[in-house]
Order: C-alpha cells, then sequence, then structure tokens
C-alpha cells in the first residue's frame, strides 16, 4: 500500500512539473563561462539574471516569471554545440549568446532547426548572417563596417606601410582580410600578413619580424590578452611603432596585462564602452550592475548580451506569445529603434542591428579608453 | 645578423621553460611509466601562488630583487612540490596496481580538477605579476643586444637542471631513483624504498614545474588559469623528442623545440609554426624512435 501511495505522489510530482514550468517563460544563455573568455562569459550571465530579476520585479513578462536559462559554451565550438542541444530540449523560447562567431557559428544551426530565435552579442563574423538563417539576429555589429572604419583610421592617419596581423579564429581572420581587401584599393602598402597562436605569452618573434619588416603601423585583430603582451612586449624591446586593435581588445584587462606605460598611446576600433554610454537606460542599468556585483561589466560585449535579453524581452510582449515565427517576424519588422542599452536598436531583413556604432578609442597615460 | 641573434637567444629562453617543464614529465614516466597530464597545471599552479606569495609578502620590496626572487622561489618550489605528492597520493597512488590506463584517465581528471578550480579560486580573467621586478636593462654582446632578464630566465632554467642532473647522477638517493627506474621489483629487493622514491619523484618533477611558473610569471607578467594546457602540451612534445624517461633528453628536447619555434615563425611562417614543429617531431621519430638521446632506454632516467 505504501508503495502505491508512494507510486502516486511521485507520478503526481512529475505531472505537476510541466505546470509548473508553464508559469514562467524561459530565455536561454549560451556564454563562456569557462575556457579562455570566462571573463566576458561571467559578465554575461550576472548581466542577463539582473535584468531577469528586474522584468520580474516589475510583474514579469505576459503575467509570467522570467528564468534566465544559462549553458556554458566554455568558448570553443563542441561545448557550445553540446549545450545548445541541451539548452533546446530545455524548453527555452529564445537564446542569447554568444560571444566569439566561430562559437556561435557552431551553435546556430542547431536553434534554427529547432526553431529557437537566437541573438549573438558579440559575434561579429560577416557570414553569420548571410546564410539567410530566419531566426538569427544580432546586436553586435559586422566585422565588414569594423574594418571599414579601421581601413579609413589607417589611412586617416598616413601611415604608408601598414602590418596587419590576426590569430586565425573566425572572426580575427575575418576583419583582418575585410581591411586587408579595402586597404589593397588605397596607395598604401601591407608590408605583413600573419597570423599569431593565441594563449601563448612570447611574441618577440612576432615583433622582431615587424620590426625587420619596415612597418609603419600594427593593426592587430585579435583579442586583449595577446595585445596587451604584445605592447608589453614591444616596449620592453624599444620597438616603437604604434599598434591599433580591433574591437576584441577592448577590455580594461587590456592594461592591466600591458602596464599604463606600454598601453598609453594604444589606438582601438570599437562600440562604445559601458561608460560612454549615452542614454538614461544604461546609466541606469550600470548604476544597478554596479551596485549589486561590485563593479562595472568589463567591456561592452557583455552589455550587448543584456540588449540581446531586452530585445528578446519586448519581442515577446509586443507578440504576445512566445511562438518563434511572431518573435522573428517582430524583430525583422515591428522593431525599430528600440531604446537599448547601447543604443537605438533595429534589424535588418537578415538579423544584423542597423545603424552605426563604431568609434575610434585612444588609450591615455592613466590607462583610461578616452573616446576620440 | 641581429634578427637571427635575438630569435634563436628568445627561442632558448623560452625552450629553457619548456625543458624544466618536461623534466617532471620525464621524472614520473621514467619511473611509473605514467604520464602525469595534470603536470601543466601543477606549473600553472606554480605561476597563481607565485604571484600570491609575492603580493601578499611583498618580497622584493622587503628582502631587494635577489633575496626575494630566490625566497619566492624557493616558497613556490615547496608548496608546488606538496601539491605533487598529494596529487600522487589522492590520484595515482589508489590505481598503482591497475591497469595503466586507468592512471592516466584519473591524471586527465585531475587536470580537469586544478585547471578549473584556479579558475575559480582566481578567477577568470588573466592575473598580472607586479610591473618591473625583473631588471630592465639591455646587455650588448658584440654590438648585439641582449636583455638582462632573458639572460637571467636562461641561466636560473639551466642552473635548475644541472642541479637535477647531479643530484641524480652523483648522490645515493638520485641512485636509489635510477634503479627504481630499471626495475621497481629489484630495486625493492635491494631494500629501497620504492614508494618513498616515488613521493620524491612526485615533489621534484612538480617542484621544477612549479618554478618554471613562476618564471613564466616574472619574465611575461601576465598569467591565466588556461596556461597550464598549451605549456603542458609544448613541454609534453620537448620530453618526447629527446626520449621520454631521460632527463638530459628533456632537456635538450625542450631547448631545441623553443629554438625550432622560434626559427620557425621568424623565417617561414608564424601561422605554420606549430605544424612545422609538430612535422620535425615525426620526422625525428621517424629516424629515432626512441626520441633524441633515447638509446640510453636501459638506464632510464
Amino acid at each position: 500500500m505504501k508503495k502505491i501511495l508512494f507510486l502516486i505522489a511521485a507520478l503526481s510530482v512529475i505531472a505537476a512539473g510541466p505546470a509548473l514550468a508553464a508559469d514562467s517563460i524561459k530565455i536561454g544563455l549560451t556564454a563562456p563561462i569557462t575556457g579562455s573568455w570566462a571573463a566576458e562569459g561571467q559578465d554575461m550571465k550576472q548581466i542577463c539574471e539582473l535584468l531577469a530579476d528586474q522584468v520580474n520585479a516589475e510583474g514579469g513578462l505576459l503575467g509570467k516569471q522570467v528564468v534566465v536559462e544559462v549553458a556554458d559554451d566554455g568558448g570553443n565550438e563542441q561545448t557550445a554545440a553540446l549545450a545548445a542541444q541541451r539548452l533546446v530540449t530545455k524548453g527555452i523560447v529564445a537564446v542569447v549568446g554568444t560571444y566569439g562567431s566561430s562559437v556561435t557559428e557552431a551553435s546556430q544551426g542547431i536553434y534554427n532547426a529547432a526553431k529557437i530565435p537566437q541573438i549573438a552579442n558579440g559575434s561579429t563574423a560577416v557570414r553569420l548572417t548571410e546564410k539567410g538563417l530566419k531566426y538569427f539576429f544580432r546586436t553586435c555589429p559586422r566585422d565588414d563596417e569594423q574594418g571599414r572604419v579601421a581601413a579609413k583610421t589607417l589611412t586617416g592617419q598616413g601611415y604608408k606601410k601598414i602590418a596587419i596581423l590576426h590569430d586565425n579564429t573566425t572572426y580575427s581572420k575575418g576583419l583582418a582580410e575585410e581591411t586587408k581587401a579595402l586597404l589593397e584599393k588605397e596607395p598604401v602598402e601591407i608590408v605583413f600578413f600573419d597570423a599569431l597562436t593565441p594563449g601563448e605569452q612570447d611574441y618577440t618573434t612576432i615583433l622582431t619580424t615587424l620590426k625587420t619588416k619596415g612597418a609603419e603601423v600594427v593593426f592587430f585583430t585579435g583579442y586583449y590578452p595577446e595585445a596587451g603582451l604584445m605592447l608589453r612586449q614591444k616596449m620592453e624591446m624599444g620597438f616603437g611603432v604604434p599598434f591599433i586593435g580591433g574591437d576584441a581588445t577592448n577590455n580594461p584587462d587590456l592594461v592591466k596585462i600591458a602596464g599604463k606605460e606600454a598601453a598609453e598611446g594604444f589606438y582601438f576600433v570599437s562600440p562604445p564602452v559601458p561608460q560612454d554610454l549615452p542614454s538614461k537606460e544604461a546609466k541606469d542599468f550600470l548604476a544597478a550592475y554596479t551596485a549589486k556585483y561590485g563593479a562595472a561589466p568589463g567591456s561592452i560585449w557583455a552589455v550587448l548580451s543584456g540588449d540581446g535579453f531586452r530585445v528578446m524581452v519586448e519581442a515577446i510582449k509586443q507578440a504576445k506569445s512566445t511562438d518563434p515565427d511572431r518573435i522573428a517576424g517582430y524583430l525583422h519588422d515591428g522593431m525599430t529603434d528600440f531604446v537599448g542599452l547601447t543604443g537605438a536598436i533595429s534589424f535588418n531583413e537578415k538579423g544584423d542591428r542597423v545603424g552605426d556604432v563604431y568609434r575610434i578609442y585612444k588609450v591615455d597615460a592613466q590607462g583610461e579608453f578616452i573616446l576620440q | 645578423m641581429e634578427q637571427f641573434f635575438q630569435q634563436l637567444t628568445n627561442g632558448l629562453a623560452i625552450g629553457g621553460i619548456y625543458a624544466l617543464i618536461a623534466l617532471g614529465y620525464t621524472l614520473v614516466y621514467g619511473v611509473l611509466k605514467l604520464i602525469n597530464f595534470a603536470h601543466g597545471d601543477l606549473f600553472t599552479i606554480g605561476a597563481f601562488l607565485g604571484l600570491s606569495l609575492l603580493t601578499a609578502f611583498s618580497l622584493t620590496d622587503k628582502l631587494g630583487f635577489v633575496l626575494g626572487v630566490s625566497a619566492l622561489l624557493l616558497m613556490v618550489v615547496c608548496l608546488v612540490g606538496l601539491v605533487g605528492i598529494l596529487l600522487d597520493q589522492a590520484a595515482y597512488k589508489p590505481l598503482r596496481s591497475s591497469h595503466r590506463l586507468s592512471a592516466v584517465v584519473s591524471a586527465l581528471g585531475m587536470s580537469i580538477v586544478f585547471s578549473n578550480a584556479i579558475m575559480l579560486i582566481f578567477g577568470a580573467s588573466p592575473e598580472v605579476y607586479p610591473h618591473g621586478i625583473l631588471p630592465s636593462q639591455v646587455l650588448h654582446i658584440m654590438g648585439l643586444p641582449f636583455p638582462v632578464k632573458r639572460l637571467l630566465l636562461l641561466v636560473t632554467s639551466l642552473v635548475l637542471m644541472v642541479a637535477l642532473y647531479t643530484f641524480i647522477q652523483k648522490t645515493t638517493i638520485g641512485a636509489a631513483i635510477r634503479a627504481a627506474a630499471i626495475d621497481q621489483d629489484a630495486a625493492r629487493l635491494m631494500g629501497i624504498n620504492v614508494n618513498r622514491v616515488i613521493m620524491l619523484i612526485f615533489f621534484i618533477g612538480p617542484a621544477l614545474g612549479g618554478a618554471a611558473g613562476v618564471m613564466v610569471g616574472l619574465y611575461y607578467g601576465q598569467i591565466k588559469w588556461t596556461m597550464g594546457w598549451l605549456y603542458g602540451l609544448k613541454a609534453f612534445t620537448a620530453a618526447i623528442l629527446g626520449g621520454i624517461g631521460n632527463i638530459p633528453g628533456a632537456m635538450v628536447g625542450g631547448l631545441l623545440l623553443g629554438v625550432i619555434e622560434s626559427l620557425c615563425s621568424a623565417y617561414i611562417s608564424m601561422a605554420w609554426k606549430d605544424a612545422i614543429t609538430f612535422v620535425v617531431l615525426i620526422l625525428i621519430l621517424i629516424v629515432r624512435p626512441t626520441g633524441l638521446l633515447g638509446e640510453r632506454v636501459a638506464e632510464k632516467i
């Protein structure tokens, strides 16, 4: 008898499970919680959870609580594909993320096949939105846009012998090639085009090569840990060539690694850093974030995941439904100049964000990023 | 000429680090026939412990450069050595009598445990050693620039290697280690406490790795919880290149790997550097399947 009672109790719990789940709307977040970009991923998680708390405090979404279902993509392709398959089975209605382009690329087919709208926050590789995926969006700009700004800056400052250095990741190589193609139309000489291996610590070999090639400026399209090390090693070598970085060098850790002295004078192309975001929404959000976690988010990329989350919440609210076709339809056609944390947000038919977001920054003697 | 000299000395400096880590692989393999895959993470632990101790006791401010750095190295060497012993007791000793593959799986597992523990304790973003600890002067040897700190890195790793070699070759305990490497049962019959030898091996190997971690931190400035993987892989390659289980082999393999890498990226292609390095490794193994100094298999270590 006891056994039967237990069985009935167990069954009723199982039956109640989905009913409980139906009282909440689950939005997935795929982020590099571990791996070499873990600092970004942990910010992304904190931002989305804070925003979900805010939505819930204001009465939730369509009368239900919003739950952020976090999956760690480890910043690598294999883990990302597994994380995507796991999230898909958890009843999420939309997914935010992720950071690296090659990582997003590994997961976007899975979400698209499952008809789950995805909104990436740091994946700027051009081809991600050239595949005609109906449910794929991104809050970050594209590399061809960034390449245009970079090429304009390089030629605008009068450099004639330009070196381009990338790190062989989808994003970095893409940006390097975009910029190279644009520069080849200009009266400048590309004296160097090659890749380094990210994660190493000794880049003096590369710097020595750059020196012998007579580069007047180096455009580095990789990430901040390598950029920081190169700036430091360049100074130690007494090699004075200016460095210009792509938007993946936009992280305060760059200055920490390089040291203020070595980082001074480094330029980079990037969407605005969180502190330079103009809107009231951004200021309120940064204040709330700093109050809860003790420090502002490290980079713009994590904030762009917050925008992805807010965009999805808005789309579900406006579509009055969690139906993927209606969400995607609203994002493509309905959303115009939604007030995001990083400025006005609208999407074109490819799912790319519309508008001009890139700025030029320079590191000053105090190690601050100064908008030019 | 200047470029060649720069690339060569740079390759030797990084090769010295590879060699120190490779010694840890080779020592353990020599005695236990086990590839300690957690070794790269012991190197990372050394780097992070070094940073914590350096800032906690502000060693170089109080003791000056030479004494401060020596004290730091000594502390880290002892602590990482202890971690190494604990690792053996927890993860390898219970598996001593089981199949060799079980211990390898245990090693891989410990590697994941260590690296994630470092991430949880110290955080995921890169950490930075204080700037300006090592002297920044540049020597000029026959008109060619040679940074003092590169020389220090190379000399320190050479001193540690020579010290280890002398210890293994000239002392009674060293003889016991060599005996255990050749035949554990016979060594036991001769009255050698093989368990002690293994414990010692798991102290010395990780200790050298930990020292390499501190040296990398001081030299390059930036340390990260994932760094052990790449260094571990390179050092493992160096150990194979020189002939695994063979101490001079690990030293030669490390230095050679550093120089090959550096010259490859300077004169052939940077992006193809790792591919070329591994092709060289394969070619050497085809010609000499036991590694460069592998003919001394009989007296491993």
